[in-house]
């Protein structure tokens, strides 16, 4: 157990070099196999983990380059702990509903190397070292897009890369400025997050610093308007790179605003409070009704993305551990649930090569089961209670109505436009009569396909129904986080804000 | 007792899981059965459960823990006290009978088995909404039947209209599910819980502003589930639902979840009077308003719709008004008057082959006997006649509004009994006496199977005496609810009783007079009025063209013009620029000495003129 934590990082990697070595006919299980056991790794961390505890724990700690203050620092808490199991399991189930034939090894060595970044940056405490899986994690995203995507792949990749790329070269100026800070007042270098919590840093230099890393982490969520990126990656990303964009890459960026911005910059935070809840609002509305107005299918699950993310942001800018928590749940619930509507979108465009919403109708009555689990994957995105998409967003909006009841209602109509645009598509997709006679063979789900969506499912109904043990452990976390970001404040306003949000009764 | 409560309340679960097992499968007879039975197991559990809440009083439970973050806690927890009790005694009844029902009405249909699924569905969200004891809890129910309605009004999913009515209904419910949340955020706010009991304990330190905010919110949501006016729209286009599901849903239990909440909340209604009364203004308006659709409509199944909505409408002005047990008496007798009127209304569209234009009916007496004097009964009693159910619970709230000294709303609700008598037996005489119009269309109506008929007794039953234990009933639910004493004398009170039977006899022997002699000319269906209201008032076309149609052309604007012309293209222009300045100054490097030697003077020149100018700050 004392090195879970790496292996839990490098496993994948080095299984992915070990790949080359793997026959081609035999790669598809070799890659399964690898993701189920770096799977059932993050579920050992989970069942060590000691959940009465809000500290980082299985930390490892090595120096790397002493002099200044870099090393190679890992450890899980209830914020992270879930992020991580959610990427190795959608990595699991991306690999088993995998159906590309062409390049297959290529393929799966990259999405095994992607693995290894994604759980790198949510387990990673030194922040040199999550900038670099920060940045490695574009480049085997761009290889799947690039070399697996459809027509304009290599336009839709590039701008992903560039897009992405330019907003966290800024990320890394605020990186290095945090260092040379932490030098100044304490007179050593260091990179290591942990320390970086213990520093006040002047208001000043905070809201420069914000804007940094805010650059950095919205342009990933991806927020308004710096959103455009992510409909081309989506529309041209093969079935697998749309899976894990929108389940786990998005994600980083949000958790990048709850590890790095709220705790190391609490004035700044409550300093552009409004302006970004603002951004979340526009987010939420704006997106919502792109989605509406869409043809294709698959961008319709892309834009309800960007429209589900403004939520996630608002949540984790309520400042209270209501908001905070359900954000982050609603981070794994999001995962699971636009994970599972792309790979239905595969499912459809694997079996008529197309995702024109006006070339299906009447799918209800050729691919009953497909119809079956594609609405129980819409109620959960339209946040029905007792699926899993209701708890953290309920949450979300909880918190940040005690810091605006206007801008909570505001967001809070994404859950009418949300109904509208998926209920409009299903409708149009999957009711009716078939109109196309291509549409009349289509085969249902098949083994390998079902073997993918029923966890999916299933997790979407055990989290809805009995979400507990993971909000709890959240919870802790979140609720240390918001003490120290208390004792940091230098600004009365600030403390004044928090002890506002996290209190009951009183003025409003 | 627990095990009753869990059995009342997991049954209908089973059963939707169970069924569900064979949905995709051909009909199968013992999905139906099964499925009944169950509801069956679950209303019986619900009438020992009312024994027991009347002897040993209210029963709570808390089953395990859902959502815990923060200071928030929201467990499952379920009561079963008297106004809980007497909802889940009538919607399981009404499931019960539905089920048994739809067996026959559902007979050939190739979903048999889905349809069942859905339906204990329902009764299991229905349940849910009604038992939990706390406002989450009310919600999970609340969308948990919303999901259920849009599955049910859009069963025959191959038709476009079911499918777009399906959606309608469940995005304006939830519009009005918005206020609903935002009315939780605000509970727990101020009060740091949902559960029923902390909240309404609290209420009374609360500032009144905030708590007239809590009940406006919650109301908002009421509106949408109980359909009232500007939300009301989809009730009538759920119709396009089987029969049977409009019998449960859109008739006896869902709709009137927005009156049991406001019934619920009578603690908090009751502290803010002015927001009580909004709601019985507007109860009463809808109850006029929806009347007098009903008047001009030739659908058979929209007629009952109005006439539904025109009685949720009687039930807020009693919740309003603070008269809680008489709107919950009101619910309760409603829907069982109401839904045999559905089923019966299901019964003559199976002899038409669904055919729905009531004038192309009457007649149909000779034909279906047992029908036909179910459904008078059930109109009778809607009607408001001496002795059947809705006169003691109708007559009490025009009683309410007059002892409130509303004489406005109590004006509004006389007019509207006359308009509910005259309508129910119009459609009375024009389905099942005077001219035999569907010969002409090549019909040959048969009356429902027997055992339909059995099942739909016990209904007509209670129609006719579930009015006889308001005493009862009032004594009953009293012991939760607030008392509301009528300080009329008793003069007055027969004068008033007298007067509103009067318009209700007035209405049905006009109704009867003028459609035995073939109805209203035609010149009529040219007028103004005619217009307006066989329209609806034009409001769904203004819906259409104002809301609707400005959104869809917004969403393309927003996409086309903003996202991608604006908000893209800027993005695009700044990496175009970086390219294109690489591109271009990428000639200064061409490698010919002369070039590169003018290149260096003008950098020279350039750094020597910033020396010159730089002043760096002192």
């Amino acid at each position: 157990m004392e090195h879970i934590l790496s292996l839990l990082v490098f496993f994948p990697a080095v299984a992915g070099l070990l790949g080359f070595l793997v026959a081609k006919e035999s790669i598809r299980a070799y890659g399964i196999s690898v993701s189920v056991i770096e799977f059932c790794l993050s579920l050992i961390l989970w069942i060590g983990f000691d959940s009465a505890n809000a500290g980082y724990q299985f930390v490892e700690y090595y120096a790397f380059i002493p002099s200044y203050g870099m090393s190679y620092y890992l450890g899980v808490d209830g914020i992270s702990l879930f992020l991580v199991i959610l990427s190795t399991f959608i990595t699991m189930i991306a690999l088993i509903g995998l159906s590309i034939e062409k390049d297959i090894k290529n393929l799966i060595i990259s999405v095994l190397f992607l693995e290894m970044t994604m759980v790198g940056v949510f387990l990673i405490l030194d922040v040199i070292w999550f900038y670099a899986f920060w940045e490695l994690s574009l480049v085997p995203m761009l290889y799947i897009i690039g070399g697996w995507g459809g027509e304009r792949r290599m336009y839709a990749a590039i701008k992903f890369f560039l897009y992405t790329f330019a907003g966290s070269v800024l990320m890394l100026v605020g990186i290095l400025y945090m260092g040379f800070l932490y030098y100044e007042a304490t007179g050593i270098w260091s990179f290591a997050l942990p320390d970086w919590y213990l520093l006040q840093v002047p208001f000043k230099a905070q809201l420069w610093l914000f804007g940094a890393f805010f650059l950095g982490f919205a342009i990933k969520v991806p927020m308004f308007p710096f959103h455009t990126w992510l409909p081309y990656a989506h529309g041209q990303a093969p079935t697998i790179g749309s899976v894990i964009l929108a389940a786990v890459l998005l994600k980083m960026g949000s958790y990048g605003f709850v590890r790095f911005s709220l705790p190391l910059f609490p004035d700044a935070t409550v300093y552009f409070l409004i302006p970004v809840a603002i951004i979340c609002i526009i987010m939420v509305i704006y997106a919502a009704m792109i989605a509406y107005a869409q043809e294709d299918m698959k961008q319709v699950i892309a834009y309800s993305s960007i429209s589900h993310m403004g939520i996630v942001i608002l949540g984790t800018f309520a400042m209270n551990a209501e908001g905070i928590t359900g954000s982050i749940f609603l981070m794994l619930s999001h995962g699971i649930v636009s994970g599972a509507l792309f790979m239905l979108v595969g499912v459809i465009y694997d079996r008529r090569h197309t995702k024109m919403i006006r070339d299906f109708g009447g799918l209800a009555q050729v691919m009953p089961n497909f119809a079956t689990v594609y609405g129980i994957m819409l109620m959960a995105s339209v946040g029905l209670p007792l699926t899993v998409g209701f708890v953290g967003e309920f949450l979300s909006l909880v918190g940040f109505y005690r810091i605006s009841w206007i801008l909570t209602l505001l967001a809070g109509t994404g859950i009418i436009l949300g109904a509208v645009y998926m209920l409009v598509l299903y409708k149009k997709s999957f009711f009716g009569q078939v109109v196309h006679e291509e549409n009349r063979s289509l085969k249902d789900l098949n083994a390998k396909e079902l073997s993918a969506l029923i966890p999916l499912v299933l997790l979407v109904a055990i989290l809805g129904i009995y979400p507990k043990p993971l909000l709890s452990t959240i919870d802790m976390s979140v609720q240390k986080m918001l003490v120290l970001m208390d004792q940091k404040a230098i600004e009365p306003a600030t403390k004044e804000l928090i002890m506002k949000a996290n209190s009951i009764g009183g003025t409003h | 007792m627990e095990k009753y409560l869990y059995t009342a309340l997991f049954a209908p679960l089973v059963s939707s899981l169970f069924v569900a097992l064979f949905a995709s499968r051909p009909k199968m007879l013992f999905t139906g059965v099964i499925a009944s039975i169950l509801i069956a197991i679950s209303m019986v559990s619900s009438f020992v459960l009312l024994i027991d809440v009347n002897t040993h009083g209210a029963l709570h439970v808390n089953m395990m823990d859902w959502i815990v973050a923060g200071n928030l806690y929201i467990p499952f927890g379920f009561v079963v006290d008297e106004v809980s009790v007497i909802m889940m005694v009538t919607v399981t009844l009404v499931s019960t009978v539905v089920h048994i029902y739809s067996i026959g009405y559902m007979d050939h249909d190739k979903s048999f088995n889905r349809f069942f699924s859905y339906l204990s569905a329902f009764v299991f969200s229905m349940m849910i909404l009604v038992m939990s004891d706390n406002f989450v809890g009310l919600f999970i129910g609340w969308e948990g039947v919303g999901l259920c309605s849009w599955l049910l009004i859009g069963f025959w999913y191959h038709k476009h209209s079911a499918s777009w009515a399906a959606n309608e209904a469940f995005i304006m419910n939830r519009i009005a599910d918005l206020g609903m949340l935002m009315g939780l955020f605000l509970i727990y706010w101020n009060v740091g819980s949902l559960q029923y009991e902390e909240v309404f304990a609290t209420l009374k330190d609360l500032d009144s502003v905030v708590v007239a905010t809590i009940g406006i919110f919650l109301f908002i949501g009421a509106m949408g589930k109980s359909a009232q006016f500007p939300l009301h729209t989809w009730l009538a286009d759920a119709m396009e639902g089987p029969t049977p599901v409009s019998a449960l849903i859109h008739a006896a239990t869902m709709v009137t979840a927005g009156v049991y909440l406001v019934i619920r909340c009578g603690e908090l209604y009751s502290m803010i009077p002015d927001v009580g009364f909004a709601i019985a203004s507007l109860g009463a308006f809808v109850a006029l308003f929806a009347a007098s659709m009903a008047l001009v409509n030739n659908d058979l199944k929209r007629i009952i719709a109005y006439s539904t909505l025109s009685q949720l409408g009687y039930m807020f002005v009693a919740a309003g008004l603070g008269a809680y047990w008489i709107a919950l008496f009101h619910l309760m007798t409603h829907a069982f008057f109401k839904s045999l009127l559905f089923l019966g209304a299901g019964n003559v569209m199976h002899a038409m082959h669904d055919e729905l234009n009531i004038k192309k009916m009457g007649g149909l007496y000779g034909s279906m006997k047992a029908t036909a004097i179910l459904m008078s009964v059930a109109s009778v009693a809607l009607a408001g006649i001496y002795p059947l159910a809705g006169f003691f619970s109708k007559d009490k709230i025009l009683e309410v509004a007059f002892n409130e000294g509303a004489y406005f709303l109590w004006f509004a609700l006389f007019i509207g009994a006359g308009l509910t008598a005259f309508y129910s037996f119009r459609l009375v005489m024009l389905v099942f006496f005077g001219e035999k119009e569907y010969i002409k269309h090549g019909f040959h109506p048969h009356e429902a199977q027997p055992f339909v008929i059995y099942a739909l007794l016990p209904l007509g039953l209670l129609a006719v005496i579930a009015g006889w234990f308001e005493h009862q009933f009032e004594g009953f639910t009293t012991r939760l609810l607030a008392r509301y004493e009528i300080h009329i004398s008793h003069g007055i009170e027969i004068v008033l009783i007298g007067a509103t039977l009067c318009i209700a006899v007035g209405g049905i022997a006009f109704a009867i007079y003028k459609y035995q002699r073939g109805g209203f000319s035609k010149t009529w269906e040219e007028g103004f009025f005619y217009k307006l209201l066989s329209n609806q008032y034009y409001i769904p076309k203004v819906y259409e063209l104002y809301i609707m149609r400005p959104f869809t052309m917004l969403s393309q604007f927003v996409w086309q013009k903003i996202d991608m012309k604006v908000v893209d293209f800027t993005v695009d222009s700044i990496a175009r620029t970086i390219y294109k300045t690489g591109e271009k100054s990428r000639k200064m490097q061409s490698g010919n000495l002369s070039d590169m030697l003018r290149w260096m003077v003008v950098g020279m020149v350039v750094l020597l003129v910033l020396a010159l100018f730089y002043r760096p700050m002192a």
